[in-house]
């Protein structure tokens, strides 16, 4: 959901850190070597990248279908994810539960996760497997088989999922009342959870034309990096694969674009806690346009490292808050910039917001130097190389790459397009973005302290 | 550490919704186990499978309804798993290099053989801080000093204390690593504690520990470990507490780093793009002249753990309630622990999961079910965790409580064994892919004094072990009579029930002891 948390996936690109080093003027002795993408599409439509990877005689396989939680109507939110759930559950040839068996039993792990834009299934196991799980992903994704029973169970089990996520922890729902609030046409309003109501309100009749909908070769895409040779996988893929009909009914994109904010919106919270928190989303550009590139950097530049500036301001120097990060949510349709605080014992949101204001004024009105440019692209390069380490986190950018962005390659090219970002432009993106009528403010105040009501405040 | 950790996954709700509880496995000191998986099936074991499919085959045949089978695997790939190099400097230093030349990247991983069993009785929270305030001055650089050197060269450093070890953690690109040394050396040798920094570190931890104390994951886990571990020097939050914290003072934490920072209780791992003498030559470079203070004092033996209790603690704004169940388990070095292991797989790892299947594929009452064993030097505890909804409180409590029954009474299946068997073999390539993960698997070994080459010869003992030892392991200490029960959650909505499994201490959220210091 958020991409950019997990540093893992923060560095997609896979890249010749020695230009990095010839433009920041470091040593250049490091170097990653380009990654071959071996692509097969099939008749059905279905699109596929190999790469090829022995590091550990490992494989990883990613099925990434181009469906959300974007996708949903009003009424039916969350329903993309508890659909997620519904394919470990048994098709016409394996069993419920067996998917995962099969996995385990040869001691790879499997798993699932479900975003705004897409769901993804993946499963690592040793080399050995790889037409076994090919053989999986390929019945389930045309022989599902789903009773009311199974059904009912696992509508319940997300609704746990809920509840623990977001229903039971301290500050679970200030993000959800972010988004709500942030956004008004979009369905990025809505959080991949879905309402409780609408989970509720979930019918198994609604499975099989969504199944018939997007659960099809035609809207997924196959990832598989590992200990292979690209041309058995792909005689493997085009046997499993091969033989499943193509999809008939994939909407156009209907999805509403949300219309430019034009005023500061305010929420407070009174909730559960111990300590003031805030957090501000500024409407941004969609993930892998030109602006997003700087926004990617400003967001290192303020936060990534205990030398980072809103890190230095409001934990180290005035020790205002416990925590402070900001983060781009980067998405396949433009999402939101936020900045957020838990503050220390005593503070109020407006003090945090007031150092906020003053480092994203600073960033607007002086140019970062070199040093800190070249600080924030060395991090970047670095999660481009940590992500390389393991064959899950290399698909994963691969898949991302290639369904979100539109361009498998770009695990080569991308890297330069950071490389190429001046701090003129992220002086730029931020005086076009961290402006008060694109925000949106939600304040948190722990119960019985003062401060809002449940709630209040809105557009 | 511990609380800040918990802080990011508070702040705020982030993350993608995974499906399993605890979703992908991270790359770091986990131990094998750890990583949650998405389901747990009914798991026919390869033998019974290929007679179910044959049958099935047949069937198909006669009815003229053909199943389709997945085809079989292809010839398994050995794996080679990395041999460390050791090397001991005159001053007792253990080093271990892995070299791994696929990425231009360099761990080097310190560690103390001592972390918050060794906290002073009254000052929990001591290894934590300490370790937080490596970062943060010597005598030569500032913090801002220290995180600018760091940040500008791309490294990443981490620092932590858990139990029986505290470490310090910097990965760089390889055309730095002569100042990742510098760095490290620095850090290990000449922390200084001043004052300001100090202070600012205990502010954030209170800060976190107040957060903390409203999250009702963190106080079950807390709450249990106090009664499980209770009498040993596992049994207080490693974090600290709120009173143990504010008092902590500048020389406590000198005082620990003294004593436990010293080359003969330390390990210095290098993982990663470099040659083995090189880094050898290197770390006698930087750490040669690291001298030695008083020996550590060594833990002695722990009680085996606590009794009997059943805890409830009362939130009731909880929408959920929290369930732990925990019983007697083993240190790491015990000769029983990788036959506990594999039972351990069966009643909630990865691999089987009677928790998962009974709780959640069976009865949608949860989210998640596992256990764990919690395994250290002196003292081990054998836990069992879910959460549910308030009105299924003691439902999901009775079947987790029933599911631990019957691998005490009742011996695992030939299948159930060869499952996890095959899990934990099969699951080691994937666990040693990246650096981090060999380092600290390396590591894991000096820490419990087990020989370096225990994972090359794992999957050996894990295939000798037989169902009547798995049972024997586990039988032996799953005796319902010794259940640690921590429940949190809204009390009024199953207070009644829980009295009927025998004698409840009712405590409301606030007054919590989370230690008693």
């Amino acid at each position: 959901m958020f991409r950019t948390f997990h540093k893992a996936h923060t560095g997609r690109a896979v890249f010749v850190a020695a230009t990095l080093f010839l433009v920041t003027g470091t040593c250049g002795s490091v170097t990653l070597p380009h990654t071959s993408i071996h692509t097969v599409t099939l008749p059905n439509g279905l699109n596929a990248c190999i790469v090829e990877d022995h590091q550990s005689p490992v494989v990883d396989v990613q099925v990434w279908y181009h469906v959300g939680s974007k996708n949903e109507v009003p009424g039916r939110t969350g329903f993309a994810h508890l659909f997620e759930h519904l394919m470990f559950d048994g098709t016409t040839n394996i069993g419920a539960e067996d998917f995962s068996d099969y996995i385990i039993r040869s001691g790879g792990i499997d798993n699932a996760y479900t975003t705004e834009d897409t769901t993804v299934f993946w499963e690592t196991t040793p080399s050995s497997q790889l037409p076994v799980v090919l053989w999986l992903e390929a019945d389930r994704m045309r022989n599902l088989d789903i009773t009311q029973s199974v059904f009912n169970n696992e509508r319940e089990v997300v609704e746990e999922e809920r509840r623990l996520k977001f229903d039971n922890p301290p500050y679970g729902t200030v993000v959800e009342t972010l988004y709500e609030h942030a956004y008004s046409v979009h369905p990025y309003q809505h959080m991949t959870i879905g309402s409780m109501h609408d989970l509720d309100n979930a019918r198994i009749e609604d499975i099989k034309d969504f199944y018939d909908t997007y659960y099809v070769p035609n809207n997924a895409t196959l990832v598989i990096v590992g200990d292979l040779d690209p041309n058995e996988a792909e005689s493997m893929i085009q046997k499993y694969f091969g033989p499943l009909a193509r999809g008939a009914r994939l909407p156009a994109n209907h999805i509403p674009q949300e219309p430019p904010q034009t005023a500061k919106r305010v929420v407070k919270l009174d909730l559960n806690v111990a300590l003031p928190a805030f957090i501000e989303g500024y409407h941004m550009p969609a993930d892998g346009t030109p602006d997003a590139y700087p926004l990617r950097l400003a967001s290192n530049v303020l936060s990534e490292g205990e030398s980072s500036r809103i890190y230095r301001r409001l934990v180290y120097d005035k020790q205002i808050a416990l925590e402070a990060e900001s983060t781009g949510n980067f998405t396949e349709d433009p999402n939101l910039f936020f900045v957020f605080a838990v503050l220390n014992q005593g503070r109020a949101p407006a003090e945090g917001e007031a150092e906020v204001e003053a480092e994203l004024t600073r960033l607007k009105s002086q140019l970062v130097t070199d040093t800190e440019l070249e600080k924030a692209k060395n991090e970047t390069l670095r999660d481009f190389i940590l992500s390389r380490q393991t064959v899950q986190t290399r698909g994963e950018e691969l898949g991302y790459a290639a369904v979100v962005l539109k361009d498998a390659n770009l695990v080569n090219t991308e890297p330069a397009r950071f490389l190429a970002v001046t701090p003129a432009d992220i002086q730029r993106v931020a005086q076009k973005y961290f402006v008060p009528e694109n925000m949106t403010l939600v304040e948190v105040y722990p119960k019985n302290a003062g401060g809002g009501s449940k709630a209040t405040g809105g557009r | 550490m511990r609380v800040q950790s918990k802080l990011r996954e508070l702040g705020m709700g982030r993350g993608r919704l995974a499906r399993c509880r605890g979703s992908v496995p991270l790359p770091h000191a986990g131990r094998r186990g750890e990583d949650a998986r998405a389901t747990a099936g009914e798991t026919p074991a390869p033998r019974i499978l290929a007679l179910v499919v044959g049958i099935a085959a047949l069937l198909g045949a006669i009815s003229g309804m053909a199943r389709d089978f997945p085809p079989a695997a292809l010839p398994p790939k050995p794996l080679v798993l990395p041999s460390p190099e050791l090397r001991v400097l005159p001053n007792g230093l253990k080093l271990v290099a892995v070299e791994r030349h696929a990425l231009p990247l360099v761990t080097l991983r310190l560690m103390a053989k001592s972390g918050a069993e060794s906290d002073p009785a009254t000052l929990p929270g001591t290894a934590q801080l300490v370790a937080a305030l490596l970062t943060e001055g010597t005598p030569t650089r500032t913090a801002g000093q220290i995180s600018e050197a760091i940040d500008s060269i791309g490294g990443l450093v981490d620092t932590g204390a858990g139990w029986d070890e505290s470490y310090i953690s910097l990965s760089v690109l390889n055309d730095h690593e002569e100042l990742a040394f510098d760095l490290l050396s620095d850090m290990v040798m000449h922390s200084t504690f001043a004052p300001a920094e100090v202070d600012r570190k205990r502010r954030q931890t209170l800060s976190g520990l107040e957060v903390v104390r409203d999250d009702p994951d963190y106080v079950a886990d807390t709450a249990l470990r106090r009664l499980a571990f209770s009498g040993t020097p596992y049994g207080h939050p490693e974090d600290g507490t709120l009173a143990a914290v504010r008092r902590i003072a500048p020389e406590d934490l000198r005082a620990f780093y003294a004593a436990h920072y010293q080359p003969s209780n330390a390990v210095l791992a290098i993982v990663g793009d470099m040659h083995a003498a090189e880094a050898f030559e290197r770390a006698e470079k930087w750490f040669g002249a690291w001298a030695n203070q008083t020996p550590p004092s060594v833990p002695a033996a722990s009680p085996e753990a606590g009794t009997h209790r059943i805890l409830a603690i009362d939130k009731p704004d909880a929408v959920q309630t929290e369930i732990r169940v925990a019983n007697f388990g083993a240190p790491r070095a015990d000769q029983d622990y990788l036959a506990l292991s594999i039972a351990d797989q069966i009643l909630g790892g990865p691999s089987e999961n009677r928790l998962f299947k009974a709780l959640r594929s069976h009865q949608g009452l949860t989210y998640g079910a596992s256990s764990e064993l919690l395994s250290y030097q002196t003292a081990g505890v054998w836990l069992c965790k879910t959460f549910t909804r308030t009105s299924e409180t003691l439902k999901s409590l009775r079947l987790a409580l029933e599911q631990m029954k019957q691998m005490h009474d009742h011996p695992i299946t030939p299948q159930e064994l060869e499952t996890a068997q095959g899990y934990l073999i099969g699951h080691l390539a994937l666990d040693f892919e990246s650096s981090e993960n060999v380092a600290s698997h390396t590591l894991e070994l000096l820490v419990y004094n087990l020989p370096l080459d225990s994972w090359n010869r794992f999957p050996e003992k894990i295939r000798a072990l037989t169902t009547e030892e798995v049972w024997n392991a586990a039988g032996r200490r799953l005796a319902p009579e010794n259940n640690i029960i921590v429940l949190v959650g809204n009390l009024s909505g199953f207070e009644k029930d829980l009295k009927k499994l025998g004698p409840v201490e009712f405590v409301p959220l606030a007054d919590v002891d989370l230690g008693a210091q």
